[in-house]
């Protein structure tokens, strides 16, 4: 009984370690010193009203040590809204907004990072990087998404990273090792499935150009297509400062 | 029920008038008393469906005062563990600038996460525009509207609308309508929703907020989390419940509620004697009656309860009569509280109806009925006590005899004892107060028989010489009826001696505050940020006030900050001015410490506390007073005391420095501008608002139109005063109508004998009219002596236990003098009609009578 128990045991945690493996392998494919493109959003509401945004997008920095700053270019209404995004390795990240009509920054609260994103199905909390020493994984198996055969993952939150999600499954390309799809729990309820489709390889990094966010409670859906995509742009640090918003609003 | 049927129905059918006159006495206490009483429920319920509502599912809320405090205090509590979600709030109300609109209700929030607390059911509008508050939010000028605000003014998705803003009037755009219910319901439906850093811009708030709104995460209670909250904030931040919030505007709305108990309560005693009077007078026309049914077998408790059971029917009666009253009355003052407590305490209350506590309707009905009961007690013992043999002799019941004289002479000395005892040992405060209060109205009633008797006695030969015969006449009728005068007169005295009292109120406050305004409203010119001083949703940077001071026309500028913050569970106003300078321009009525009072506090760093303050909540120079600050609690000495009327709750005066200091506010509501020599008001406004009217929400009012609101607000508060003294003269006009219509129908039998024997017509008339006179003579004489001793202890209530204002004692000789001419030609008035029938009527009838 004992013998079967420590083999159990000795399964899981080499469950585990694979899993968490694939998960760093992932990272470490995808690793860039910074990143820069242009978004564009579209969102269909349940009743299909469609609402289109576009921002531009820059990182700098790697998974947990990042920094992004997204600034908004259209519709006009919405011109020069920027979200500043501060990441940790051991905790969740600082965010701020940008309002240029008032000339004034405000912070996001963490416990509002569970709310939409400005109208998408994101939630501020989905703009977060994801480091992979934030998560417990398991390895669930394997399964098909869209014709590729990949690994099925369980990740859980560890406690310094609390989130609004008790877990996620994530489908990673064997192939490519590359994210297809995400599906995040709250409890038994799936609250969003990610897609990541239409993969190019930019700069020797395989690289999703449209990602689809279904918010499943709501039955919305938002498509963000990337444009002008490029790694390893150079960009100095002040650049994503608060000062640097105000200055450059 | 058959003594009633043949008894009491055929009386009642005879004597409508009479019936209904003594319903009204009753009516009219239990008017006061339901209408004052739910129009205060209505305002406090109104006041707390505002909070409840736009609490939405917030289980505790922060504040510190009224004056807010720094953002930064939200990040420290939405870091705390036991919090789930945080999120801050402004709350202003500003004039909407539509027609019959007055003011709306802003509720400003943050967008990104208040939704997480606050359902806004958005109606109408794209969902990008209103779920996604980015739009929202990039456009500072975005509102949210409730439906029936929207359509009460034509309003859709993408209209404008304008809203006085810190730059003056605003245009704002609406993305989004509220469905009704819930929030959306809030102040009436005259509310709504902007983003909260929009708000700090257009309202001048800086970087605060009023209020953080929040819960707690499954598994903490409620104390739990205030305690943390309260650990980690310091004393200085107030966090209580929602339903906690209506206990402060208790506080305020007490000095209505607690007046108008009293009058409504002295309404009641008046009209037990109207009561009283007309129940002895239906004891003595119908002897007959209840002589024939004791001797068919009737009991003297049958006879007894009959009368007390008719009483009881009539106080229902008015009882319910004064609350469908009350209720009418209700309506209308609630409104008026509720604007009135807006105006001047800023508090965001709409009051959307009558809120009607069956407590009150019971208590109502149960003191009408009571009072009712208690007034009939004597005469239904005295017809009880009727021997059948005797019944059909008349007169001997009228009078009262000597030993009922030396009862009340000496029951009404020992209540002049107590009176003079409690006067004498300290009686100006506490119970003693009241007790000696009640003593001597207890004394006056008591001995109103002997007091009438002795001043007609000293009138007959004044009544004599103006018309002989009918002066003889008429004072000896008065004197035969000693119980039926009595009454009149003591109902009718309690009246104008409330009528005095209201009266001197009103003459001292206005005196008093005059007086006040005269030694410390002395610059020529105060800018505010709306034509009503006391408004704070909008403050100037205290930049404003240099940039003033520069202007060539200008000698000084003295920088005010008022706020009002809790002390001791009462919202009082803290003002912050710069007292070195103020002490330099103004001379104010020192009550304790140094004569430099400002000057001394500002080197101390103490406080000057209003004299109302230190007496309602016994404090004196030298102790410390703690006052909660956002940046904890400061301990600070009072280092005097002096006469201010600035809140009527009472007013802490620090040195701007101090605010500055630990408040961290740098905005002002106010700058007191003091013009050089030579320059006119009119100049020194103009040019004020030639160089800042454009850019600034200002409102520039020169010292004489202060002067004017003050005496504004003055007269707003006393509105209520002068409508139950308005009451008060109704039931003393009602008593003599009561008692004078009663009385000469009684005696019609007699009139009808006068002019039998050869007495004229006119004679007749005039005895009449002279008698009317002499009830309204010796009423207003006893009425204004006995006004004079309770005017003492109302100004004692008021200073010890409303408003700890000092009033001077000053008779309303210019109310005495209106009173006593308005008296005697209501008296005259009240007995033309009856008087009139009583002479027409045939002979035969007259005789006939009874």
């Amino acid at each position: 009984m004992s013998k079967l128990a420590l083999l159990l045991a000795t399964a899981a945690v080499a469950a585990a370690q694979d899993a968490r493996q694939i998960m760093q392998d992932m990272q470490n494919r995808q690793k860039s010193d910074s990143q820069r493109y242009q978004g564009w959003l579209r969102v269909a509401d349940a009743k299909n009203k469609i609402t289109e945004k576009r921002w531009t997008y820059d990182r700098i920095g790697t998974a947990g040590q990042s920094k992004v700053v997204i600034r908004f270019t259209e519709p006009a209404e919405v011109k020069g809204v920027a979200l500043r995004v501060v990441n940790h390795p051991d905790r969740a990240s600082d965010q701020w907004m940008w309002t240029p009509s008032l000339q004034r920054d405000r912070r996001i609260a963490f416990q509002d990072r569970s709310t939409r994103f400005f109208g998408t199905d994101f939630s501020f909390e989905d703009l977060e990087e994801r480091d992979v020493d934030q998560y417990d994984y398991k390895l669930l198996g394997s399964e098909r998404v869209a014709g590729k055969e990949c690994w099925k993952v369980e990740s859980r939150p560890k406690k310094t990273k609390p989130s609004q999600y008790t877990h996620g499954h994530i489908w990673v390309e064997k192939d490519r090792l590359v994210i297809l799809q995400i599906e995040s729990f709250k409890g038994d309820n799936l609250i969003r499935r990610i897609k990541y489709t239409d993969y190019q390889n930019v700069q020797k990094i395989w690289t999703p150009f449209q990602i689809e966010v279904e918010d499943i409670g709501r039955k919305s859906r938002t498509t963000l297509r990337t444009e002008k995509l490029e790694y390893n742009v150079p960009m100095k640090d002040d650049r994503f400062t608060l000062q640097a918003l105000r200055r450059e609003s | 029920m058959m003594l009633l049927r043949l008894l009491t129905l055929p009386y009642v059918r005879k004597h409508l008038l009479r019936t209904g006159l003594t319903i009204a006495g009753v009516a009219l206490g239990v008017l006061v008393f339901v209408g004052m009483r739910t129009a205060n429920d209505s305002v406090l319920y109104g006041f707390q469906q505002t909070v409840d509502r736009i609490a939405g599912k917030a289980q505790l809320q922060i504040t510190s005062g009224e004056g807010g405090f720094p953002e930064e205090v939200l990040e420290r509590v939405q870091a705390m563990e036991e919090i789930n979600i945080a999120v801050p709030v402004i709350e202003a109300q500003v004039k909407t600038g539509l027609q019959g609109q007055g003011n709306i209700l802003i509720l400003a929030v943050d967008m990104t996460g208040d939704r997480s607390l606050r359902s806004y059911d958005i109606e109408e509008g794209e969902d990008a525009v209103v779920d996604d508050p980015l739009v929202f939010l990039a456009q500072p000028d975005s509102i949210i509207l409730t439906r029936e605000f929207a359509q009460q003014n034509n309003l859709s998705v993408g209209s404008k609308v304008s809203f006085d803003t810190m730059v003056g009037p605003k245009s704002f755009t609406v993305r989004g309508i509220m469905k009704p219910g819930g929030l959306a319901s809030a102040f009436g439906g005259n509310l709504a929703v902007m983003d909260i850093y929009a708000a700090q811009h257009v309202f001048g708030r800086g970087r605060s907020f009023d209020r953080i709104d929040l819960t707690l995460k499954e598994g903490i209670a409620l104390d739990q989390g205030r305690q943390a909250i309260e650990k980690l904030l310091g004393a200085g931040y107030q966090v209580e419940a929602p339903s906690q919030r209506g206990k402060q505007f208790e506080t305020i709305s007490k000095l209505f509620a607690v007046a108008a108990s009293l009058n409504s309560l002295f309404a009641l005693l008046i009209g037990l004697f109207i009561i009283y009077n007309t129940f002895s007078i239906a004891v003595a026309q119908r002897r007959s009656e209840i002589g024939i049914a004791r001797a068919l077998g009737a009991t003297r408790a049958q006879i007894r309860n009959l009368f007390l059971l008719e009483s009881a029917l009539l106080g229902l009666t008015g009882s319910l009569t004064g609350i469908a009253g009350g209720l009418i009355m209700a309506k209308g003052m609630a409104s008026y509280i509720g604007q009135f407590l807006g105006d001047l305490y800023g508090v965001a209350q709409h009051t959307e109806g009558l809120a009607l506590n069956p407590q009150t309707l019971l208590l109502a009905v149960g003191v009408g009925v009571l009072t009712s009961m208690v007034a009939a007690w004597i005469p239904a013992r005295d017809a009880a006590r009727i021997d059948p043999v005797k019944a059909l002799h008349k007169g001997s019941y009228e009078s009262i005899t000597a030993s009922e004289n030396r009862w009340r002479l000496v029951t009404a000395t020992a209540f002049v004892g107590i009176a003079a005892f409690c006067l004498v040992t300290g009686g100006t405060s506490g119970p003693k107060l009241y007790v000696g209060y009640f003593s001597v109205v207890a004394a006056s009633v008591l001995a109103t028989p002997i007091l009438v008797r002795a001043l007609i006695l000293g009138l007959r030969p004044l009544l004599r010489l103006v018309l002989p015969v009918e002066g003889a006449l008429a004072a000896d009728s008065l004197m035969q009826s000693p119980r039926r005068t009595s009454a009149t007169v003591a109902a009718v005295m309690l009246s104008l001696s409330l009528v005095v009292g209201l009266g001197g109120i009103a003459d001292a406050s206005y005196a008093s505050i005059l007086d006040w305004v005269e030694s410390v409203v002395n610059p020529d010119l105060f800018v505010g940020t709306n034509e009503q001083i006391s408004e704070r949703s909008f403050r100037f940077p205290a930049s404003l006030g240099d940039e003033i001071r520069k202007l060539d026309l200008v000698d000084e500028v003295q920088t005010v900050r008022s706020t009002r913050v809790n002390y001791r569970g009462t919202p009082v106003m803290l003002v912050a001015i710069p007292m070195l300078q103020v002490q330099g321009r103004i001379k104010p009525k020192v009550v304790a410490g140094p004569a430099n009072v400002f000057e001394a506090a500002a080197k101390e760093g103490g406080v000057v506390l209003g004299d109302n303050l230190a007496l309602l909540q016994n404090l004196n120079v030298g102790d410390m007073m703690e006052i909660s600050s956002p940046s904890g609690v400061l301990r600070l000495p009072i280092t005097g005391i002096a006469i201010d009327y600035t809140d009527q709750l009472g007013a802490i005066l620090i040195d701007r420095s101090l605010y500055l200091k630990h408040w961290k506010d740098e905005t002002a509501n106010l700058f007191r501008v003091y013009l050089k020599k030579g320059v006119t008001p009119e100049a020194g406004k103009q040019q004020i608002l030639m160089r800042f009217g454009s850019q600034n929400r200002l409102f520039v009012m020169t010292n004489r139109q202060l002067r004017d609101y003050i005496v504004k607000v003055t007269d707003q508060w006393f509105g209520l005063t002068y409508m139950q003294i308005f009451v008060a003269v109704l039931v003393a006009t009602l008593g003599i109508v009561n008692s004078l219509t009663v009385s000469i129908t009684d005696r019609r039998r007699e009139l009808g004998v006068l002019q039998a024997v050869g007495g004229l017509r006119r004679q007749v008339r005039q005895a009449i009219w002279m008698e009317a006179a002499g009830i309204g003579l010796v009423s207003v004489i006893l009425g204004l002596a006995l006004g004079g001793l309770i005017l003492y202890y109302y100004l004692g209530i008021i200073r010890e236990d409303m408003a700890g204002i000092r009033l001077e004692y000053v008779y309303p000789v210019k109310i005495a003098l209106l009173l006593a001419p308005t008296m005697l030609a209501v008296s005259w008035l009240s007995a033309l009609g009856p008087g009139e029938s009583a002479v027409r009527a045939s002979l035969v009838e007259a005789l006939e009578y009874e």
